[in-house]
């Protein structure tokens, strides 16, 4: 089920002041972040983030599609690569 | 056999049932079809008139999406998460499921048919 529209997307308030204030400066550099709840603003877009998945902080650049998901979807949590297939890894040994 | 919107063949059906057929129209969608249209959901499919005939296809294809417009707009939407590189995006790519269920067993849907894995402990072993 989704948010209640009157309270409205919920956006981290200090991450949303950051690209304010970076706006007005003109520049924009990756921002660090471990909001990973916050949802994504039409006004993020253009802007890079670093998004932590626990370990790290993962590269995200916001593009026009990215509006309405939140950060958290662009950086993966886990990191599973498959098993070990049993003939490589008898080689490997 | 009467056709509506492209291949679909409905027949020897209740007119409502009938249109379910169709990709996109379900049991409410074909009920409020019916309505619409001043259509008797109790006739037969095999009895509709061809100006009944081409009234339901063109509101079919006005008013809903169906068919092959359908389909595309679902891949669309997939395309989409799949671009942008997404959470949802890589369970598609990967063939799991999207909405957060659990994986270890079941999933049966997304994942196709049971593959064996050897050494594997069954559920009722695993405690």
């Amino acid at each position: 089920m989704g948010r209640s529209i009157k309270k409205g997307p919920y956006i981290d308030v200090k991450l949303a002041k950051k690209v304010d204030s970076m706006e007005e400066g003109g520049k924009r550099s990756p921002i660090k972040t471990w909001a990973r709840s916050c949802t994504i603003p039409p006004n993020f877009v253009g802007h890079t983030f670093m998004v932590h998945n626990g370990k790290m902080h993962v590269k995200v650049f916001i593009t026009e599609d990215m509006v309405g998901h939140k950060l958290g979807e662009f950086a993966a949590t886990r990191s599973f690569r498959g098993h070990t297939n049993k003939k490589e890894g008898l080689k490997a040994r | 056999m009467p056709r509506v919107v492209g291949v679909d063949i409905p027949n020897n059906k209740r007119l409502d049932i009938a249109l379910t057929y169709v990709y996109g129209v379900g049991r409410a969608t074909a009920t409020k079809v019916c309505e619409e249209l001043r259509l008797d959901p109790a006739m037969q499919a095999r009895d509709l008139s061809e100006e009944q005939l081409t009234n339901l296809a063109t509101h079919l294809e006005k008013v809903y999406v169906v068919e092959g417009s359908l389909r595309r707009q679902i891949a669309a939407a997939i395309a989409r998460l799949r671009d942008i590189g997404s959470y949802r995006g890589l369970r598609h790519r990967r063939g799991l499921p999207v909405r957060g269920q659990r994986t270890r067993t079941n999933a049966r849907g997304r994942k196709g048919p049971k593959k064996t894995v050897a050494g594997k402990k069954s559920v009722k072993g695993m405690k």
